[in-house]
């Protein structure tokens, strides 16, 4: 039965190269770490993007209790976190993972890096990576005020002063970001909420496709 | 591949009509020690997932995401923290180079130069030698710069009062207060609500609500003073002291 | 190698099998936490049905439908707010109390009383006119697909209890 639905939908679409191209494709010896142990430090990439998709998930859920709302946003968040079954273990997965793939993104970054494997033909990748890095930094800092407790709103205004000290255009970025001249509040919040939860990600979404599709085409840098 | 002439497709669709056969490659296929991304490689990363994923979910169960009281606008004693991976940002802040009239070098030019020379790497280091060994002048800045990064965070979380952040953002017991009470109006009088919070749900002093103290221990606090409560900040008399004592006591969570 | 060759299971295949295993750890050790939460309101014990008082006395109660209103504190999750329900009472002719919910089985539209000159003494709702006995049966050849749903109700002290929620009452 899924045969035959696998086969009707490959005679039109001619699927089958298109993934058994990432199937058979051959994983070199020396990242393999059941070759050699030290290459444990390969696996750092792949684990960002696992804690990446355990944070798509897990944010998924969260945004069915959480409101970006000044007055309602920390009680929806202690609802959630006190109230409801496992919420206090997906609100830990949504908050630990976020250190967690900073952690693991530093170490890829370094392992790269020491490696020369951002070395040519490599560069646009690296440029992508750095990118990503850059991205997961905004979302872990719009991410930091959503419960809106003490250390958001006083991060957050530290973060918000840090912005407007740009030369020329600080001000104007900063209430870009803020909504308001004078007040971080509930238009501070739905900005961040907004960004965090929609722009980023997208961002982020897309940038991880590119590196994906030139790892594929290049392959993994060789041995030093 | 064929190409051109001859070729079938199917329907008017651009789809070749000979379709390629769903069969892995054969083992004898990979050359020396590599091996099939499916699925022999990809078990080996999933077990180390797996591994990561049973650690990851420990720390999970074991330690509860901290969630502060609600944010408090008027409160302006709490002392503010970014998430540790900002650390090194904000203590770089902190030195008088990078602070005050040269805020623009801490804040935006340090920053700014390390994050553009790590996006423009491959540019900077263009020599065709990967080995670390043989590209000092690279890794002798990345060292450098993850070096500072691990002492300037070092520096920030060694400096910062975390007992005192904890107290400040703990979430704060509210109780029913009776404000109409006299006893209230001498907490007002003495100043005690200016430390201690108008709900007596405390500020920069502790919380007085749901206090394990005794009311003679708490007369002795409230005219002797403790730790960085000074002596002598009542000033009324004893019998309001008696009052005041037994008003504080009686406040339950 | 003859219980090799039995068992038939390649190098390919327990790699495969093996791999779908650890996977399954994967994705189910993840998402379940996540969909406990999800349907943890579908799994909620029902809060038990406390009656709230109205501010009938029983016995002001006639055989003619009245319109009573009745508030109480809902929470819904972070949210607590005061909502009002609405019940249609009477005493039928053993004297029981009636208490039905003026909604409509149809869409939900609210019914009212002897409001249409057309049908006197009955439910009518004006969306679609649905039109409902004095009990709370539906008029057949009419849009709603049964009776009104109906309150539970206690008396204390003379006053009317009804519960929170109307309740369907099952083809009566």
């Amino acid at each position: 039965m899924l045969n035959k639905i696998y086969n009707w939908i490959d005679e039109r679409l001619d699927i089958t190269p298109l993934w058994r191209d990432v199937a058979d494709h051959e994983v070199p010896e020396h990242v393999n770490p059941a070759h050699h142990f030290s290459a444990f430090v390969y696996c750092f990439g792949g684990l960002t993007f696992f804690v990446v998709v355990i944070q798509i998930l897990s944010g998924m859920f969260l945004a069915m209790y959480y409101v970006p709302d000044i007055e309602r946003a920390w009680d929806s968040v202690y609802y959630l976190q006190n109230q409801v079954a496992y919420g206090q273990i997906v609100r830990g997965m949504h908050h630990w993972g976020a250190s967690i793939v900073i952690v693991m993104m530093f170490l890829h970054t370094l392992r790269v890096f020491f490696q020369g494997a951002y070395k040519k033909p490599r560069e646009l990748n690296w440029i992508v990576g750095v990118l990503i890095f850059f991205v997961m930094l905004a979302l872990g800092l719009t991410g930091y005020l959503l419960p809106w407790d003490m250390k958001a709103l006083n991060a957050t205004k530290v973060t918000l002063d840090i912005v407007e000290s740009t030369p020329l255009i600080g001000g104007m970025l900063k209430t870009l970001l803020s909504g308001d001249e004078y007040i971080v509040g509930a238009e501070t919040l739905t900005r961040f909420f907004a960004i965090h939860v929609f722009f980023l990600p997208a961002a982020l979404l897309g940038l991880i496709g590119l590196h994906f599709l030139m790892i594929r085409k290049q392959g993994i840098s060789g041995p030093l | 591949m064929q190409r051109g002439k001859g070729m079938k497709f199917v329907g008017d669709s651009r789809v070749p009509a000979n379709r390629k056969p769903n069969i892995p490659k054969d083992y004898s296929e990979y050359p020396g020690k590599t091996e099939a991304f499916y699925p022999d490689f990809l078990l080996k990363e999933w077990m180390v997932g797996a591994v990561f994923l049973i650690g990851f979910l420990c720390l999970v169960v074991v330690e509860p995401p901290p969630l502060e009281r609600i944010a408090d606008p008027t409160d302006t004693s709490y002392i503010p923290l970014p998430d540790w991976y900002f650390l090194f940002l904000y203590q770089l802040l902190k030195y008088s180079y990078a602070s005050g009239p040269y805020n623009v070098i801490g804040a935006l030019i340090i920053p700014g130069l390390a994050f553009t020379a790590l996006l423009l790497a491959p540019f900077l280091d263009r020599g065709p030698e990967r080995h670390p060994k043989k590209r000092p002048f690279a890794i002798g800045f990345m060292l450098l710069a993850v070096a500072g990064i691990f002492y300037l965070t070092w520096e920030a979380a060694a400096h910062h009062d975390w007992e005192a952040s904890k107290q400040q953002g703990a979430i704060r017991e509210t109780a029913d207060i009776d404000k109409e009470d006299p006893a209230y109006q001498i907490l007002e009088a003495n100043g005690c609500l200016s430390c201690h919070g108008a709900n007596l749900e405390g500020a920069s002093g502790p919380p007085l609500v749901g206090t394990e103290l005794s009311v003679e221990e708490i007369k002795d606090i409230s005219v002797n003073g403790i730790g960085n409560m000074p002596a002598d900040i009542f000033q009324g008399t004893e019998e309001e002291l008696q009052r005041m004592a037994e008003f504080i006591k009686k406040i339950e969570k | 190698m003859s219980e090799e060759q039995k068992q038939q299971v390649t190098r390919r295949q327990f790699l495969t099998y093996t791999l779908m295993g650890v996977g399954g750890f994967m994705a189910a050790s993840t998402v379940m936490p996540m969909l406990r939460m999800a349907f943890d309101p579908v799994l909620e014990a029902k809060a038990g049905g406390d009656f709230i008082a109205t501010k009938i006395k029983v016995d002001e109660l006639t055989d003619e439908p009245v319109r009573v209103d009745f508030q109480f504190e809902q929470e819904d999750g972070w949210y607590v707010s005061n909502v009002t329900q609405t019940a249609w009472v009477y005493k039928n002719e053993n004297g029981e109390i009636i208490a039905l919910s003026p909604v409509c089985k149809h869409l939900g539209c609210n019914v009212d009383w002897n409001s249409n000159d057309n049908y006197p003494n009955m439910f009518f709702c004006p969306c679609h006119k649905g039109l409902y006995e004095k009990d709370g049966t539906n008029v057949p050849g009419t849009p709603p697909r049964g009776p009104l749903d109906r309150y539970k109700y206690e008396v204390r002290d003379g006053v009317l209890y009804l519960s929170r929620r109307a309740e369907p009452t099952g083809g009566v």
